[in-house]
């Protein structure tokens, strides 16, 4: 989408802008403060947290910024995107810019950033909030100390929330070590093309990645729905007491939703992982099976089709039995990662779903 | 509250328990316009649960289906959900979840037609017996209404595990004696526990933010008191004019519509000590004890500390405005206030000789709700007092409408050769800090209610509280005592108000 275009989506008007090739990270973040004094002028901050995403390329770059356009005025106050290649750029080196009027050896090697900078104001409420991106473009051998990039832009004090969207941190990148929350999501990452033992061991990256500090799954954050809907099918005296007695369950869905949804209801309601069913589906569905006083009762969440549409429903044998369908909200990643970037601590919840999903794999 | 159910996430937003809403005055205006609404949000925000059903019970002619289509027409006139809440009826339409009992409230048959639809509801629907009665209708009709339901026995829940509950709307009374009635006639049905008066102004999220801003943070609590703060002014400031209410007005004018409730709310909590916990009545407590702590107005303090106020044509946001007598409804000699400025102390050991003064009027320059405290001078100022003309003392402003925030206000160095200092504001905007979009106020409520916390809503003795603080100046107005100041729409009040603050060396703020 062009930057117009997303621009008059979100009601966001762009107030000042700044570019520069081949430039010292000092160079962009004088540039930025010059920018933010004209802001402060035109529009209100407070500021909540940075934002970094790290994607490979331009096309991944607009992409992220689409999303954080699309949080409005629920954008963070700072974004940062990391532009950064893949290692094996061997061949030719043309689209990098830099170089050609230098000319020594190894200019592959040479450390480098393009940057872009701009600051922006929605409106929101009737009064024009800000909020600024910075698009860095790095080489060289810089790529392998993001850390020192991104630390200069951090807003003093505030949360650094790192954003990977399809793809898991090595365990050494430096940017563990500044990050105060990652945000991943496992179903991009199991999707993105890889082998199938490279799928398998998502999972047990991310459990490894969380127990060294916060991480926010957004294909967690999208089974929001299924789970509150489930919880919700369980309140009140006639429908509280099937918990006591889960028979079955079974979730159908994408590889890591089916298996994280699966592991959640398993360790939550201690149901052996032998009554835990899972199989394959474009879309997710959570069945759970119970009894009281003899009677059964299946309590089921389900999407079933492109449709975005969720049905939940309880039919007990013989009584009461009540549905209802509800209309999922559009634009997901925006919504998912907005989600995420309210919540600050540990998600015990979702550490206890990727520790059953394991028990899952390792009985599969 | 909430049952043990692990699937229910301790951070995540709570469901509503399956349960049955009786909404009384389903054909009324606060039916369609704030809890349709919030009931069609829950719904599409997945706070409501797949067992639930509404019952409507009002005199007009309908059925099920009717009442349902006309409230979900109401609510898409007013900008409902759209997309996402089609479903949301629909799903309702499929379900038998919306019911309809046509009836008179007084008429014992209606009782009788409203229980067996909730029986249905609770045999076909699982509601297990929860109910939640929502009296939507005039005062005169609350004891009628809360008389049949405990004739009928629809007052106490029929099993242990569930819940029966009753939200009343205001006003709660028209002074202390008719609330002391009204609450005993209540009471002969609902024990206090079930009851929950519902004022609107604490359902917002500002208001609720006293509280964070008060007891979350080491740095304002310290100055909270007497030995910093000079004074304190209260302002619920409203542009418009009665409108269309100019006969509901006539009856009860500014002091019962705003000061009783909304400003003594605003008050307990600006007044109110730390809780030791934030449990329901943890935070009640201390409410009614601050409340309990102000100076009843003698008869002499209703003439000298109290000012009344009426509209006359003016100028209102570029428009020329009608006096209050020329309204719609309204006697042409009416003597009813629609402004009321007042000084109050109160005894104890944070706040004497604190004066609190309120504001509150019709017909002022902009709707705004603010509280403000003026701090005390320094002791000692090493300045010129030409260096430090532009300085005023520090204030510390709560926003709560229509800017919600902060604001800060304290004296800086005015850049250049000489050393002059002039006073700043910093401030602090609600909307432009969080990620998270606020709920509605009645929708927060009415998901409380639902749920089981009391802690927004009004105990009877919070109530007996303000109509004690409110009572003498209506028995004083009601005498004619007090004479009757006049103010042009568009103005910050009369004259006299003013005066109130003169007298004391002090101004009233321009919010």
């Amino acid at each position: 989408m062009s930057v117009a275009a997303r621009q008059a989506r979100a009601n966001v008007t762009t107030i000042g802008s700044w570019e520069g090739d081949d430039v010292s990270v000092s160079a962009v973040e004088a540039a930025l403060s010059e920018l933010r004094r004209h802001e402060q002028r035109a529009a209100v901050r407070t500021s909540v947290l940075t934002l970094v995403a790290v994607v490979p390329d331009d096309g991944a770059a607009s992409a992220a910024l689409d999303v954080v356009y699309d949080l409005g005025a629920r954008h963070p106050s700072r974004t940062i995107v990391l532009v950064v290649e893949a290692d094996d750029d061997s061949d030719d080196d043309s689209g990098g810019g830099a170089g050609e009027d230098g000319g020594e050896p190894g200019d592959r090697q040479h450390s480098g950033i393009d940057a872009a900078a701009s600051v922006h104001v929605v409106e929101h409420g009737g009064r024009a909030v800000c909020f600024e991106d910075v698009v860095l473009r790095v080489r060289g051998t810089a790529r392998h100390h993001l850390d020192s990039v991104i630390e200069p832009f951090a807003i003093p004090d505030l949360p650094l929330v790192v954003w990977l969207p399809a793809r898991l941190p090595a365990p050494g990148d430096p940017l563990l070590a500044v990050a105060d929350r990652i945000v991943v999501d496992s179903r991009a990452v199991a999707g993105a093309g890889g082998p199938g033992g490279e799928r398998s061991s998502v999972l047990p990256r991310i459990q490894a990645l969380a127990r060294r500090l916060p991480v926010t799954d957004l294909s967690w954050t999208r089974l929001a729905p299924w789970r509150s809907l489930l919880a919700g099918l369980f309140e009140g005296p006639v429908y509280s007491p099937f918990l006591r007695e889960i028979e079955e369950v079974e979730v159908v869905g994408n590889y890591g939703p089916r298996y994280l949804l699966g592991g959640w209801v398993s360790q939550r309601l201690r149901v052996p992982v032998t009554r835990v069913r899972l199989a394959p589906a474009d879309h997710v569905s959570i069945t759970v099976t119970a009894v009281h006083r003899h009677r059964t009762g299946v309590f089921k969440v389900a999407r079933h089709g492109a449709e975005r549409v969720i049905h939940s429903s309880i039919e007990i044998d013989g009584g009461p039995s009540v549905s209802q369908a509800l209309r999922m909200r559009h634009q997901w990643p925006a919504l998912a990662l907005g989600d995420a970037l309210t919540r600050m601590g540990r998600d015990e919840v979702y550490c206890e779903a990727l520790e059953g999903a394991l028990r899952l794999r390792a009985v599969a | 509250m909430t049952t043990d159910n692990p699937l229910v996430e301790p951070s995540a937003d709570r469901v509503a328990p399956p349960a049955v809403l009786v909404v009384f005055g389903a054909s009324g205006d606060l039916t369609s316009r704030k809890l349709m609404p919030a009931i069609e949000q829950l719904a599409v925000r997945r706070l409501l649960p797949a067992a639930f059903a509404v019952v409507g019970v009002a005199r007009t002619e309908m059925d099920d289906d009717d009442f349902r289509e006309r409230m979900r027409t109401t609510v898409e006139k007013m900008g409902g959900g759209g997309d996402e809440a089609k479903h949301v009826w629909d799903a309702f339409a499929g379900s038998g979840a919306f019911r309809y009992v046509a009836g008179d409230y007084a008429d014992p048959s209606t009782y009788e037609q409203l229980k067996g639809v909730l029986d249905e509801l609770d045999r076909d629907r699982g509601t297990g017996g929860n109910r939640l009665y929502y009296l939507a209708t005039p005062p005169a009709t609350f004891p009628v209404i809360a008389e049949h339901l405990g004739a009928e026995g629809l007052n106490t829940p029929r099993r242990d595990d569930a819940f029966v509950r009753v939200v009343i709307e205001k006003p709660f009374g028209h002074d202390q004696a008719s609330a002391a009635e009204l609450d005993e006639v209540v009471h002969r049905s609902f024990e206090e526990s079930q009851v929950y008066r519902i004022d609107h102004y604490l359902g917002k999220e500002t208001v609720q933010n006293v509280l964070a801003l008060r007891f979350a943070n080491a740095i304002f609590e310290p100055v909270w008191n007497r030995r910093y703060v000079d004074h304190v002014q209260v302002t619920v400031a409203e542009s418009l004019g009665v409108g269309h209410r100019g006969s509901f007005y006539e009856q009860a004018g500014a002091l019962r519509d705003i000061v009783q409730n909304h400003v003594m709310q605003v008050l307990a909590l600006t007044m109110m000590e730390p809780p030791a916990t934030f449990d329901p009545d943890a935070i009640r407590d201390e409410k009614v004890k601050a409340l309990r702590a102000v100076t009843p107005f003698g008869r002499q303090d209703v003439v000298t500390d109290v000012v009344r106020g009426q509209y006359r044509a003016g100028w209102v946001e570029g428009e020329e405005v009608l006096s209050y007598r020329q309204e719609e409804g309204v006697h042409p000699h009416s003597l009813r206030e629609t402004y009321v400025a007042m000084k109050l102390h109160v005894d104890n050991w944070r706040w004497a000789g604190v004066p609190f003064y309120v504001r509150t009027g019709k017909r002022l320059p902009k709707r705004v709700t603010e509280v403000a405290m003026t701090f005390k001078d320094v002791p000692h100022l090493p300045f010129a007092s030409e260096q430090a003309e532009g300085l005023e003392p520090d204030a510390l402003v709560l926003r709560i409408q229509p800017d919600e925030g902060i604001t800060l206000r304290f004296g800086a160095k005015v850049p250049g050769q000489a050393f002059r200092v002039r006073s700043v504001s910093m401030d602090f905007f609600y909307g432009a800090a969080f990620l998270e979009e606020p709920p509605e106020a009645y929708e927060r409520l009415l998901l409380d209610a639902l749920v089981g916390d009391p802690t927004l809503f009004i105990r009877s003795d919070e109530v007996a509280q303000a109509w004690r603080i409110c009572d003498p100046l209506l028995a004083a107005w009601e005498e004619d005592d007090v004479p009757l100041a006049r103010y042009e729409s568009g103005t910050w009040g009369p004259a006299e108000a003013h005066e109130l603050l003169a007298r004391d060396g002090r101004r009233w703020r321009r919010p």
